[in-house]
C-alpha cells in the first residue's frame, strides 16, 4: 500500500510516508501524515481537494475485422462445414439440369419425347449467376470514415470499430494539460453527482446523454499542486473517475481544439505518464487486446 | 289340499276379494323360478304349464319331492299355498314381474334422477375434454424427411496428407491463440477490479458517507438498450426498394 502511494505521488514531494491511519469521520483529513517519522516531525492534517471526473466512452458501432489467425480458422471451419453437409435443394437442381442437358445432347435424343420443350427453362445455374451479379452490384458503405483519412480526432465519426474516450484540455496552474473532464466536489453531493455535473458542464443541456455505469468510482488519481498554487490547506487533489457510456449527442459547445475523442492507444499522445498509468488500468479497447 | 292355518283374517278377506295376498309376488317368483329349474331338470317346459294348469284354485302344495326337486332345498308346506289359479309365465332373462302393487312415482324423483344422469354425463365429458395442451414442436429438432434422402449425401472428399496435416496444426494453433486471448481478458478484468477496489478504499479514507453512497446499487441502469455492431456503417441517403413484407413464420398456440 505504501509503495503504491509512493509511485503515485509526483516527483515534487519527497516526504516520508507512514502507513496511512484513518482520520475521524468529521474531518476530511489526509492520511499522509507520517506515523513512523523522526523526532520533531509533527503530523500535519493537509487538505486534499476532492474531484470527480467522468470517463465518457462511445462504444464501437462496427465490429472489428478478423486478424490473420481468426480469418484462417474461419476459413477452415467453413470448408469442414461444407464437406460434412448434405446437398441442398439448389445443388440437386443443378445436377438435374446437367443430367437433362446431357440427355438432350445424347445421340438417341428424340425431341418429340420431351414433354416441356416449349417452356423457357431457367436453369439453376442461371439463377446462381443472376444472384452473383446482383451481389456485385451492391456497394456497402466504407468502414473507414473521412475523419480517419484526415486523422481528425475531434469528431465522433471516426474509428467506428473502436471505443472512443473523451479528453479535454484544461488549465491547471500555469500549464494547459490534457485530462479527463473533472470538477471539484461540493459538499452535500455524492462523487457520482460530481461526475454528472462535470458532464453537463461540458456541453449545454441535453447535448450529451450518457448512462453512468455504477455508483462506485472506476479509478483514482492523486496529485500535488505545483508549488505556486499550494495554499496552507490544500496540497493537491484526489480525483475519482466514473465511467459512463455515451448514448446520444455530441460535444458542440466547446471550441474545436479543446477536446478529442481517442482510442486507448492514442491516449499516450495526450496524457502525462503517471496519469496515463492510472487511467490505463480501467480503460481498454479491442485493438490492444486482439492484435 | 289344505289351507294353511297360518293365514290371518286379513289374508282371508283379501283372497276372497280376489286380490293377491301381499307376500305373493315373491312366492310367485320363487314358484316360477323353481318350476323353470324343475323343467330344466326334467327337460320339458311344456310340462310345467300343464302342471301349473292343473293347480287347483283352492290350494296347491308343493311337497318337496314330487314334481320338483328344487335345488333351493325343501320348503315347508305352509309357505307355498296358492289359493287361486295362476298363470305361469316363462320369463326372459333379466325380466322382472310387472309390479302392479307399487304405484309409479313420476312427479318429483324422475326429473331429479334425469338431472343427476345429465350431470354425470357432463362430468364424464369434461374429464375427456381435459386433455393436456399439445406441446409446441421445436422445428430445429425435427429432421424433415426430405433430408433423409440418399441422393443428398455428399461424397466424402479425398484430402491429401498435407491438407489433413495443415488442418490439425491450425486447430492446435487456434487453441493456443484462444488460451492467450482468454488470459488477456482475465488480466483486463482483474486490472479493472483492482483499480476500482483501490478507488473505493481511498474514498473510504476520505469520507465514510461518500463511500456508503458509492457502494449502493445503481438502480437506474437497467433496462439498458444498446445497439449491436454491424460490419459496415449504414449507407447515406439509402432508398430501400418498394415491396410488401410478408411474415410467414409459423405461430403455434396452445
Amino acid at each position: 500500500m505504501a509503495a503504491a502511494t509512493l509511485r503515485r505521488l509526483p516527483a515534487l514531494g519527497g516526504r516520508a510516508l507512514g502507513a496511512g491511519g484513518r482520520q475521524g469521520t468529521g474531518r476530511p483529513g489526509s492520511w499522509l501524515h507520517s506515523v513512523a517519522g523522526g523526532p520533531g516531525h509533527t503530523p500535519r492534517l493537509e487538505d486534499w481537494q476532492r474531484c470527480g471526473a467522468v470517463c465518457l466512452q462511445r462504444a464501437a458501432t462496427l465490429s472489428r475485422e478478423k486478424n490473420p489467425m481468426e480469418s484462417a480458422f474461419a476459413q477452415l471451419l467453413e470448408q469442414v462445414e461444407l464437406e460434412k453437409s448434405l446437398y441442398s435443394d439448389h445443388e440437386l437442381q443443378v445436377f438435374e439440369d446437367e443430367e437433362k442437358i446431357r440427355w438432350r445432347q445424347a445421340e438417341d435424343y428424340d425431341s418429340e419425347e420431351e414433354e416441356d420443350v416449349g417452356q423457357d427453362i431457367v436453369t439453376a445455374q442461371d439463377l446462381e449467376d443472376m444472384w452473383e451479379q446482383k451481389l456485385r452490384q451492391f456497394r456497402a458503405a466504407d468502414r473507414e470514415q473521412e475523419a480517419d483519412k484526415k486523422d481528425d480526432r475531434s469528431t465522433l465519426n471516426r474509428r467506428l470499430d473502436e471505443k472512443l474516450t473523451l479528453l479535454v484540455k484544461e488549465k491547471v496552474g500555469d500549464e494547459e494539460i490534457w485530462l479527463l473532464p473533472q470538477s471539484e466536489w461540493k459538499p452535500g453531493e455524492t462523487m457520482r453527482q460530481t461526475a454528472e455535473r462535470t458532464l453537463s458542464a461540458l456541453s449545454g443541456r441535453n447535448e450529451l446523454q450518457a448512462a453512468f455505469l455504477g455508483n462506485a468510482p472506476a479509478g483514482f488519481y492523486k496529485y500535488k499542486y505545483p508549488k505556486a498554487m499550494r495554499t496552507s490547506d490544500t496540497l493537491g487533489a484526489k480525483v475519482f473517475f466514473f465511467k459512463a457510456l455515451l448514448v446520444n449527442g455530441d460535444l458542440k459547445a466547446r471550441r474545436k481544439g479543446d477536446y478529442v475523442w481517442v482510442t486507448k492507444s492514442e491516449l499516450k499522445d495526450y496524457l502525462k505518464p503517471k496519469y496515463l498509468r492510472q487511467v490505463n488500468r480501467f480503460i481498454f479497447d479491442t485493438a490492444a487486446m486482439y492484435p | 289340499m289344505c289351507f294353511s292355518d297360518g293365514r290371518t283374517a286379513r289374508q282371508q278377506a283379501d283372497e276372497e276379494a280376489g286380490n293377491w295376498p301381499k307376500n305373493f309376488k315373491f312366492d310367485i317368483l320363487l314358484f316360477c323360478g323353481l318350476l323353470r329349474r324343475g323343467c330344466d331338470l326334467v327337460g320339458e317346459r311344456g310340462r310345467a304349464r300343464e302342471i301349473g294348469k292343473g293347480v287347483d284354485k283352492e290350494a296347491a302344495t308343493l311337497h318337496g319331492g314330487h314334481v320338483l326337486d328344487s335345488p333351493a332345498g325343501h320348503r315347508p308346506d305352509s309357505s307355498f299355498s296358492v289359493e287361486c289359479f295362476c298363470t305361469i309365465l316363462s320369463l326372459a332373462d333379466g325380466e322382472s314381474l310387472p309390479m302392479r302393487a307399487e304405484p309409479k312415482k313420476k312427479k318429483k324423483v324422475d326429473p331429479r334422477r334425469e338431472q343427476a344422469v345429465r350431470d354425470r354425463l357432463r362430468k364424464r365429458l369434461k374429464k375427456l375434454e381435459r386433455v393436456p395442451p399439445e406441446l409446441i414442436p421445436i422445428e430445429d429438432f425435427i429432421t424433415r424427411t426430405k433430408f433423409l434422402d440418399e441422393s443428398r449425401i455428399r461424397d466424402p472428399p479425398k484430402l491429401p496428407v498435407e491438407e489433413t496435416e495443415r488442418r490439425a496444426l491450425l486447430m492446435k494453433k487456434w487453441s493456443r491463440y484462444k488460451q492467450k486471448e482468454h488470459e488477456k481478458e482475465a488480466e483486463m478484468i482483474e486490472s479493472m477490479i483492482e483499480a476500482q477496489q483501490q478507488a473505493l478504499q481511498e474514498l473510504r479514507l476520505e469520507s465514510e458517507e461518500l463511500y456508503q453512497a458509492a457502494i449502493k446499487r445503481n438502480q437506474g441502469l437497467f433496462p439498458l438498450e444498446l445497439q449491436g455492431c454491424r460490419f459496415t456503417p449504414p449507407i447515406a441517403n439509402y432508398e430501400a426498394p418498394n415491396g410488401k413484407y410478408r411474415d410467414i413464420t409459423k405461430v403455434y398456440t396452445q
